[in-house]
């Protein structure tokens, strides 16, 4: 063999290396998002549960007990965006990404369930927006209304901002989506239990908040 | 699929060639150039300087050149002014009394007519090229005889570095010079070298005469000899170690100029007169590798610019729609966590940082092989911000108008 032969087959042999490396790389960092999404998980289940049964525990007093679910519902949305970066770069079909959504799902239903009791018991209103989008390329406004969303919520943190992918083929989902009658056009907000579709601008959605709602004070829960 | 898969073969092919030049600097023929002594021979030289309006260069062109560590009754500098409307002939007298120098004046005709009428003058057994902008090294000279203990090798190549980089630009092209130095290196161990550049090449005058000398060579009358030279069979050998210094373009504007030249005049040699040597069995590393992936390269350069600018114009908008109406105090901001779960990390952008860190890699390499003055330092920096942004430039310049037929003037 000649030695521009020879040098081109081991040349071939680093090259098929070097990519096989960064294939690796590029999987194991990929696992190692979706091991912490799945620690993240399940540490949010548990506060989850432990918030359900210290509302459960005071029940005669629930409003004297440092239950809270603010802290929750914040590390939920820190976990949203994290699944929601996972989602982009595994993609949506994602088996991993699609079990981890509905885990996200579950736990967010949980948390606006408990913050609409908590509010219940203690008489407290707390600005509730449920919004539901769709992956599916039914949703050409889904983007600029989850961004618009987002800078509500950092702009107003007593704002609980609870997403849901639409389509995502999960009994408690769906129970919830009949239960709160929102349609299929997306995308679909629920503020304060009153129904709104469509995006069109971020002072059109701010005009959909009861008066007073988008102050920066949080307001007692 | 997604766009980004487009641009894996060229990542793939970059990879490889940069993988086969370290694997080639690493085998015996090279380790074994590098290792080269002296040689005891000294053959009669003439260096030949062709001047066109290089009044501000070329009397520090001709001292360099009798400072050369050299038998003054063996090396002759010949200074052609190629018709200058300057005061180049003036510059030039400066040096007629000198015993070695010889001094020719003619009408303009082009660097190929001025390389041939020093030759036609001279018998000299080698004769060599310095460009009237370039200075070389007092020992480059012995470096260069070396090459030239065997019969088979018919011309050999220096080392060029950039002559005192004073911009970023001029800090990027050392570096990319220090990139060249490298490849010619190891293209020369397995007969790959395609061009016997300006400054201080040399070649045997019998085999110049042999193939007719100089030609116009579509304003690269180099990279044309060299190929002719590699067509009739001959060898091309490199001596990292003989360093030359030239001046480089100081303006965006002027470099793309340059390059424009040199990228289509590979073009118009290698896709006309000397298309046979692609593919060709006989020039193996030639004509398999190496000209084969430098036509590559061009076709590659131009789509991954294209194809990195319609991401970018595509995510520019998408940003943009998506934060319309929304606070630029907010909007302009970055928001989420500093966490490595965010890290961009995806095989396009790895394999591209690979390529990139291979690339400055070998210009490191090249500057060590060479032992050239200055710091690189300025010049990895510099190659890795601008290089890859203002390559297509010349490129899609060159290759438009190759593809249009558009003739331009040297300096245009």
């Amino acid at each position: 063999m000649s030695l521009v032969a020879r040098n081109a087959l081991i040349a071939l042999f680093i090259t098929i290396a070097l990519a096989g490396t960064v294939a690796y790389a590029i999987n194991y960092l990929n696992s190692a998002r979706v091991a912490e999404l799945s620690t993240i998980e399940e540490q949010l289940s548990i506060d989850s549960l432990s918030l359900e049964t210290q509302f459960s525990l005071l029940e005669s007093a629930p409003c004297d007990s440092n239950a809270s679910s603010v802290t929750l519902t914040t590390e939920l949305a820190d976990f949203g965006n994290r699944l929601l970066y996972a989602e982009n770069q595994l993609g949506s079909g994602n088996s991993q990404v699609v079990r981890l959504k509905e885990r996200y799902s579950l736990l967010e239903i949980r948390d606006y369930l408990i913050t609409k009791r908590l509010s219940e018991a203690c008489g407290t209103k707390p600005i509730t927006v449920l919004y539901f989008y769709s992956n599916e390329g039914d949703c050409n406004d889904c983007d600029k209304a989850g961004y618009a969303l987002s800078y509500l919520r950092d702009t107003y943190p007593a704002l609980r901002v609870y997403s849901f992918d639409y389509n995502l083929d999960l009994g408690a989902l769906k129970t919830f989506i009949a239960v709160t009658k929102v349609k299929d056009t997306f995308p679909a907000f629920i503020i304060n239990d009153k129904h709104f579709y469509g995006f069109t601008s971020l002072a059109d959605l701010e005009k959909q908040f009861p008066k007073g709602a988008l102050s920066t004070t949080t307001p007692k829960l | 699929m997604s766009l980004e898969m487009l641009a894996y073969p060229f990542l793939f092919i970059a990879l490889f060639f940069e993988s086969f030049v370290l694997v080639t600097l690493l085998s015996k023929p090279a380790r074994s150039a590098r290792g080269r002594s002296h040689s005891t021979k000294i053959p009669s030289i003439a260096v030949i300087v062709p001047c066109w309006n290089e009044v501000l260069t070329v009397a520090d062109t001709a001292s360099s050149l009798l400072m050369l560590d050299y038998p003054a009754d063996k090396l002759e500098i010949i200074l052609v002014d190629d018709g200058s409307t300057d005061a180049t002939r003036e510059e030039m007298s400066r040096f007629a009394e000198h015993p070695q120098v010889r001094i020719i004046h003619k009408e303009n005709g082009g660097k190929h007519t001025a390389l041939n009428a020093g030759i036609a003058v001279t018998d000299a057994e080698l004769v060599g090229c310095l460009d009237a902008d370039s200075f070389a090294e007092p020992d480059a000279l012995r470096e260069i005889v070396s090459c030239f203990d065997n019969p088979r090798v018919a011309a050999a190549t220096a080392a060029m570095s950039v002559h005192k980089p004073k911009n970023i630009l001029q800090h990027m092209q050392n570096a990319e010079y220090a990139f060249g130095i490298t490849l010619r290196h190891a293209f020369a161990s397995v007969g790959g070298i395609y061009v016997t550049p300006g400054p201080f090449s040399f070649y045997r005058r019998d085999v110049l005469n042999e193939l007719g000398g100089f030609r116009y060579g579509h304003q690269t009358e180099d990279m044309e000899m060299a190929l002719r030279i590699r067509r009739a069979g001959y060898g091309i050998e490199n001596a990292p170690r003989a360093r030359v210094y030239t001046n480089t373009p100081a303006t965006i504007t002027s470099l793309i100029k340059q390059r424009t030249r040199w990228i289509s005049g590979f073009l118009r040699n290698v896709l006309g007169e000397y298309r046979c040597l692609i593919g060709s069995r006989r020039h193996e590393a030639l004509g398999a590798l190496v000209l084969p992936i430098a036509l590559l390269s061009i076709a590659s350069g131009i789509l991954l610019f294209m194809l990195m600018l319609f991401l970018f114009a595509r995510n520019a908008i998408a940003a943009i729609e998506v934060r319309s109406g929304i606070p630029l105090s907010y909007s302009l901001l970055p928001h989420g966590a500093i966490d490595w779960f965010y890290l961009p990390a995806n095989f396009y952008l790895l394999i591209a940082v690979v390529v990139l860190l291979a690339s400055l890699a070998l210009i490191t390499i090249g500057k060590r092989i060479s032992k050239a003055t200055g710091n690189i330092a300025l010049g990895l920096v510099s190659y890795t911000l601008l290089y890859g942004l203002i390559v297509p430039f010349w490129l899609i310049r060159a290759t438009s108008d190759v593809a249009l037929g558009k003739r331009r003037g040297w300096r245009n």
